[in-house]
């Protein structure tokens, strides 16, 4: 192993990456087809499978696009020795990537921080907290391939996950982010999209009740943006909620037989 | 009446339930006196193992493995080194195995699992020892540029048996790996030729260093298998709740041609006999031929 970190810091990958802004967005915005061929207004397809990890009490594979991840859920259980006494349950939330989930990304995939934080804020508002006082749920992601939109896609498979478990919660939870490259608007943007985007919208809502529970806004946007974002967003987490329950029908009916 | 049966059932499968959590090591004695595992297999017959090829796009070569419920998904992505001086014509490999929280509820995030650099280390000495790569085909410009595979394992779910699993999805990436073409630059850098690429076109005029070494000859394929020893029982294949039962395990690796490379007993409490030892082996000699063919079928298609 030692000469393996010797070496690490000298080694270096021969791929070219292309970190230059297409030149297409100058004016004619409409003839810009996106890399994998969809609409701007177009999702990835969506693969969804719960039951993932049996050592897990819950866990969910999605894969939309390129964008590969895993969420197990564990838990209810016991808090840490050192956490004090709660009348209401503990999520602790961690999002971590492989070595090989980019091709940019080195061998520095580990822990991810920030996601790990926005997991956590996006789903507390869904989880009924009260219903396992003292304890903790886990709620554990690994992206096994990063295909742009990251962050949505561990949203909403962790939400599949805690479905999978068992977990109480008032809706399912579902998310997607939208990217504003010139004037136009792409939902779902993949990473060659959201490396030359000029904003990002992502929003994580309960569908059938219709309530956010996060919605972060950066870089530049104008308020008719932002509403069409919106609406695009609401369309396509309602429509994501839906295949959600589809596959955790057919869970159900499969475990039933 | 139906009721009552049905109930009676129920109540019965509680019991059983109960009596494997309260006495699992009598639960599991009472089974293998039958010479039967809880979960229906013979003693010495592993899981079902699948094998597939090629899953992560942005790796150079890729493999998962499935033993059971056991998974692994293992890639390789080529970086290019400097050799160093005492072996300027040969390459290197850098293998990890990680074990994300993910995989079993005993792992928390921040704490890398004990299991973990202990697998990592024993894969990469039987990768060095077995002879299965040639370090000389990974040379690039012999003195100035060779390969560095960096392979990493993670396991998804941990149900036993981590290491076979392991070294499965790691031999079957080596053979799914694709070394791509690359040329040497004017700053004297390896680059990727990837056809279609404008700013490589300069490039692609020159001659590519590696046209015809794109794939590794796998000379000498390690396959293992893991036993429980417990008392006078060997049991091939040990599921996580087996392994957290009976603790003397047995894991021996051996190569194409049946010779061992690696044998392993790290301590526990049952002394393993010279006949014990044979059975093991015997029983890992069955499992390679298993390996074998699912590995064949792999590289047909």
């Amino acid at each position: 192993m030692a000469a393996k970190q010797g070496a690490a810091a000298t080694t270096y990958s021969p791929k070219i990456m292309a970190r230059t802004r297409p030149p297409i967005f100058k004016g004619s915005d409409l003839d810009w087809t996106r890399p994998d061929g969809r609409g701007f207004h177009q999702c990835r397809p969506a693969l969804l499978q719960t039951g993932a990890v049996s050592a897990a009490s819950g866990s969910a594979y999605a894969e939309f696009g390129n964008t590969k991840v895993i969420v197990s859920v564990f838990g209810p259980r016991e808090s840490k020795k050192a956490t004090s006494y709660s009348d209401v349950g503990r999520l602790n939330c961690n999002v971590s990537y492989t070595n090989f989930a980019s091709p940019t990304l080195g061998s520095q995939g580990t822990d991810h921080k920030e996601y790990s934080s926005m997991l956590h804020k996006a789903l507390e508002g869904v989880i009924m907290m009260e219903t396992f006082p003292k304890t903790t749920v886990d709620v554990f992601a690994l992206v096994l391939e990063s295909g742009g939109s990251d962050l949505p896609v561990v949203i909403s498979c962790a939400g599949l996950a805690l479905a999978d478990a068992g977990i109480m919660m008032y809706d399912l939870i579902t998310a997607v982010s939208v990217s504003c490259i010139g004037k136009s608007l792409m939902i779902d943007p993949v990473t060659e999209e959201e490396g030359c985007e000029d904003g990002s919208f992502m929003m994580t809502c309960m569908p059938s009740r219709s309530e956010i529970t996060q919605l972060t806004i950066t870089g530049e946007w104008t308020t008719p943006n932002i509403n069409e974002a919106m609406q695009l967003c609401v369309d396509a987490c309602s429509k994501l909620g839906e295949i959600m329950r589809d596959c955790l029908k057919q869970a159900a009916s499969a475990s039933d037989e | 009446m139906a009721l009552v049966d049905s109930s009676q059932d129920l109540s019965a499968e509680m019991e059983v339930d109960a009596f494997r959590r309260l006495f699992p090591l009598r639960f599991f004695e009472r089974h293998l006196s039958e010479s039967l595992r809880p979960d229906g297999r013979p003693l010495g017959k592993a899981r079902d193992t699948i094998v597939n090829l090629g899953l992560v796009s942005s790796a150079d070569g890729s493999a998962l493995a499935k033993i059971g419920s056991t998974t692994m998904i293992a890639a390789i992505r080529m970086e290019v080194m400097t050799p160093s001086l005492d072996s300027p014509d040969e390459g290197c490999i850098a293998v990890e195995f990680h074990m994300p929280p993910i995989c079993s509820p005993t792992v928390r995030p921040g704490r890398p699992a004990d299991e973990a650099p202990v697998i990592s280390k024993r894969l990469s000495d039987i990768i060095s020892s077995c002879d299965m790569i040639d370090l000389k085909e990974l040379c690039l410009v012999s003195g100035k540029a060779a390969w560095m595979g960096y392979l990493d394992i993670y396991c998804l779910d941990a149900d036993g048996a981590l290491f076979d699993a392991a070294l499965l999805s790691a031999v079957a990436a080596f053979s799914n790996l694709q070394i791509p073409v690359v040329a040497l630059n004017d700053n004297g850098r390896i680059v990727a030729i990837n056809g279609g690429q404008e700013e490589n076109a300069s490039i692609r005029e020159k001659e590519a260093v590696n046209k015809e070494k794109r794939k590794l000859t796998l000379k000498n394929i390690p396959f293992s298998l893991t036993c429980i020893l417990h008392k006078k029982y060997i049991l091939a294949d040990p599921t996580a709740e087996e392994e957290s039962i009976m603790d003397t395990l047995v894991t021996v690796v051996l190569d194409s041609s049946d010779q061992i490379v690696s044998f392993n007993k790290s301590g526990g409490n049952a002394l393993a006999g010279s006949s014990a030892i044979k059975s093991c082996v015997e029983l890992a000699k069955k499992r390679g031929k298993e390996l074998k063919e699912i590995l064949g079928e792999m590289d047909i298609d």
